[in-house]
């Protein structure tokens, strides 16, 4: 008796060391050039099937929804199907890594006074979805309303000024994954479980040979989950995709957003966003609650860094200047920064002459206010931070009881502001997808249940990070006949109402 | 072609539809049996039931126009409650979005409450792999499905396939038996896409109205035998761009509509109302869509037993 519980003992720990080590990089790596190179070992079958045993000892609970990822697409899928008439009854388990529990939900209940530096423009279509189709109430005093955009070549004196009630809002993410915990909680809905601070380890099929057999789901914490629908919200790198064998395709522009949040001279008259298009990508100015506002500066890798290395004082100088001066002035204050060869004060000096030159071009001073945005006074310097903008969209969004949702299937330049929206609107419809398969009877898990989702999404979709591609790459040039040609179109838009109002229906939704 | 047409058209016999005394050409259990090569047919097609994305597909599609049609029908049986505010016909038109979303939801609620407090028990006639089977077994009113088929490889795969999902399994309860000898009564009985691979219709329709209880409903559905259908359901759909398997259709087993209403009218006279009758049409990149004229082509029926 005692033996063979020494036995078990080093069983469990040999099936311990495979799983942490040759389990996962046999799984990693491509499977056929090794088989190539070295032949299946005999011991790595054993292995492996030693792996699936293991795998399989623990009694996986079974769900209906196994959503991985707590960002705002997760959250507000578990919402949205608590919420619905007909999809609520199914049993909901949400898998996130970060701390959703106390640090995220905290945020509602003791917001601190600085604003987050993640901040993304909702549009009145997402916020009504989420208000009243999910009925999640935002934390209001920390978002802003926005009335317009305005939208100006930095090579050229064209511009396009959008206005409409509403068009946006800039909010906080943690006021929307917040905002959509406590909604969860108020609900406190019966067959919801969020399991935060855990990792998904491993995903496979019951039965791997068989696709339409349901996923099981390993997680860190040593629990297996056994679920009908695997929903995909994990995000750019998202290891649901790569489960699914789903090819994203897509690239890297070189270029890095920078964002901050910053403190303006005074709280603006007109409250809208600016947006400017840089040589070296675009520049937007946005809105936040009073004399606050938010930055997301899109730039090549070295300028980025150069950003986030000078000193606060001068990074304000400088995005103060990225809105007026031309790009050979930015330029050269670029190099002299690179080199240190510049003090504060003088860039503070050069910096006021020139902008003094331009508005003096101007034939009245009224216009300062009209076309460039308030002066930044500082900017919170924690909040200063970079990440790589890539596009990318995966062929499918769902395969055999998956489905993609959010940047998991789709990532696009922050330019037009439509990330965030373009995942609400997944959401939105894959849940209408869900309904009808149930009232349907069909397998919420099969293909036939989620095809009408993807179908509906990926056009849109597809338009979207398309238009955004083609405005990226028209305005990363100051080669002059593609400057005459994008400013004349530009004035053209501005000068024709009904077209501007088409664009704005299709990124901000139907006006009201 | 028009000659095959012509051929096709006047092969049917109305005596398919005249009650029958002897079963003549018959593989297994007497009237209600299946042909030899329609059996083999479905043999064939068993392993790939289930792949939606196979061969099946337009089946699979059609299933979805099936269930929101039996979804439809049954709810109009009930009425909304005393308190639930039921708006005028053009209500939408008056009322903001907000307002007439919610009186609809309202309005659904109520219905869908009372008709889950119905628990049916259901018989599918010509199950196959069970699509339909599966699907009203979801159903929250539904409390059991019995599927009877006589190709021995659709119960098993239909079998097999209701073994994967822990929420039908147990509702499930798959056959093969010939419709003569199912003894049990039932509240619904359906037997879609079922007749027109049948010898002797009439006397399925009578079996599975001995079936069915009082207040029940039989669904069934089929295919008119009009030139329409022999275009869409044989030539383009079989033969030229090949959603449904060949050798799925023969145009003389095509039943009319009205004849089914005449079969009614002659063997049941006042013992039933024809609750809905439908045409179904198959409309590429969209999927299956129901339309008024039931004399054309693919059509629906529920008829309830008074």
């Amino acid at each position: 008796m005692p033996e063979t519980r020494v036995q078990l003992y080093f069983l469990y720990i040999y099936l311990i060391g495979t799983m942490l080590g040759n389990g996962h990089s046999a799984k990693r790596a491509p499977r056929t050039l090794k088989r190539q190179v070295m032949g299946p070992s005999k011991l790595r079958i054993v292995q492996r099937q030693l792996f699936r045993a293991l795998a399989t000892s623990v009694k996986p609970k079974k769900t209906d929804v196994l959503i991985v990822g707590g960002g705002p697409a997760g959250l507000t899928l578990a919402a949205a199907i608590k919420t619905s008439p007909y999809l609520s009854g199914l049993s909901t388990t949400l898998v996130d890594a970060g701390d959703l529990k106390t640090k995220v939900a905290g945020f509602y209940d003791a917001p601190p006074e600085k604003y987050t530096n993640r901040i993304i423009s909702l549009t009145s279509q997402s916020k009504q979805f989420l208000e009243q189709r999910v009925g999640v109430q935002l934390m209001e005093e920390r978002l802003q309303a926005f009335d317009g955009l305005f939208v100006s070549d930095g090579c050229s004196d064209a511009h396009l000024e959008m206005e409409r009630g509403s068009m946006g809002y800039m909010v906080e993410i943690l006021n929307i994954q917040s905002s959509v915990l406590r909604r969860l909680s108020e609900l406190n809905a019966s067959g919801l479980q969020l399991i935060d601070q855990t990792k998904v380890e491993d995903i496979r099929y019951e039965d791997p040979e068989d696709h339409q057999s349901w996923p099981v789901v390993s997680l860190s914490n040593g629990e297996v989950y056994k679920t009908r629908l695997l929903v995909g919200c994990d995000g750019f790198n998202s290891p649901v995709r790569k489960f699914s064998k789903i090819e994203s395709r897509g690239w890297f522009y070189n270029r890095f957003g920078v964002v901050a949040t910053m403190k303006l001279d005074y709280p603006p008259f007109k409250v809208r966003g600016w947006q400017r298009f840089l040589p070296t990508g675009p520049i937007a100015h946005l809105p936040l609650p009073g004399d606050d506002a938010t930055l997301v500066w899109s730039t090549t890798e070295p300028l980025s860094r150069l950003l986030l290395s000078i000193d606060p004082e001068q990074f304000v100088l400088l995005v103060n200047a990225a809105f007026v001066l031309e790009d050979a002035d930015m330029q050269y204050y670029y190099k002299q920064l690179e080199q240190g060869s510049i003090t504060t004060q003088e860039l503070k000096s050069d910096i006021a002459y020139r902008t003094e030159l331009v508005y003096s071009k101007l034939d009245n001073d009224a216009f300062i206010d009209e076309i460039y945005p308030p002066a930044v006074s500082s900017i919170d310097s924690t909040s200063r931070a970079r990440f790589p903008l890539k596009l990318s969209h995966a062929d499918s969004y769902v395969a055999d009881r998956i489905a993609l949702v959010g940047d998991a299937a789709h990532t696009t330049h922050p330019l037009a502001g439509q990330g965030l929206n373009m995942g609400q609107g997944d959401v939105e419809s894959l849940v209408k997808a869900l309904e009808k398969a149930y009232q349907r009877g069909l397998d919420l898990g099969s293909l036939l249940a989620l095809e009408p989702y993807w179908a509906d999404r990926y056009p849109t979709n597809n338009m979207l990070l398309g238009v955004v591609d083609k405005l990226h790459k028209l305005y990363s040039t100051d080669f002059g006949p593609i400057v005459a040609a994008r400013s004349f179109g530009l004035k053209a838009i501005q000068s024709l109402g009904p077209i501007k109002d088409f664009m704005m229906a299709k990124v901000s939704g139907p006006s009201q | 072609m028009i000659r095959v047409l012509k051929r096709a058209y006047t092969k049917f016999n109305p005596e398919f539809l005249k009650p029958v005394s002897s079963g003549a050409t018959t593989s297994q259990g007497g009237s209600t049996a299946a042909s030899q090569d329609e059996v083999l047919h479905f043999t064939e097609l068993a392993p790939s039931w289930w792949d939606v994305s196979g061969p099946q597909r337009i089946l699979h599609k059609m299933n979805l126009a099936r269930m929101d049609f039996i979804q439809k029908t049954l709810r109009e049986q009930f009425k909304a409650g005393p308190d639930t505010y039921v708006p005028g016909f053009n209500y939408k038109e008056h009322l903001p979005a907000r307002v007439s979303t919610a009186i609809e939801q309202e309005l659904d609620q109520d219905v869908r409450s009372q008709l889950q407090k119905h628990k049916y028990r259901v018989l599918d006639i010509g199950c196959g792999g069970g699509i339909l089977t599966e699907s009203l077994a979801r159903m929250p009113f539904v409390s059991k499905v019995d599927g009877v088929d006589l190709t021995p490889e659709c119960i098993e795969v239909a079998r097999g396939h209701a073994e994967k999902d822990p929420l039908v399994k147990n509702k499930l309860n798959y056959q093969l038996v010939p419709l003569e000898d199912v003894t049990e009564n039932y509240d619904l009985v359906t037997c879609m896409e079922m007749l027109e691979h049948v010898d002797q219709p009439s006397e399925i329709l009578r079996h599975a109205w001995n079936r069915l209880n009082r207040g029940g409903v039989l669904f069934l559905s089929t295919i008119n035998r009009d030139p329409i259908s022999w275009f869409t359901t044989i030539f383009v759909a079989e033969r030229v761009i090949k959603v449904v398997p060949s050798g799925t259709h023969h145009l003389s087993k095509y039943i009319n509509s009205e004849e089914i209403e005449q079969w009614f009218k002659d063997e049941c006279a006042g013992q039933y109302q024809v609750l809905d009758c439908k045409g179904t049409m198959y409309v590429p990149l969209k999927g299956w869509a129901i339309h008024e004229c039931s004399g054309i082509g693919n059509y629906i029926m529920a008829v309830k037993k008074l």
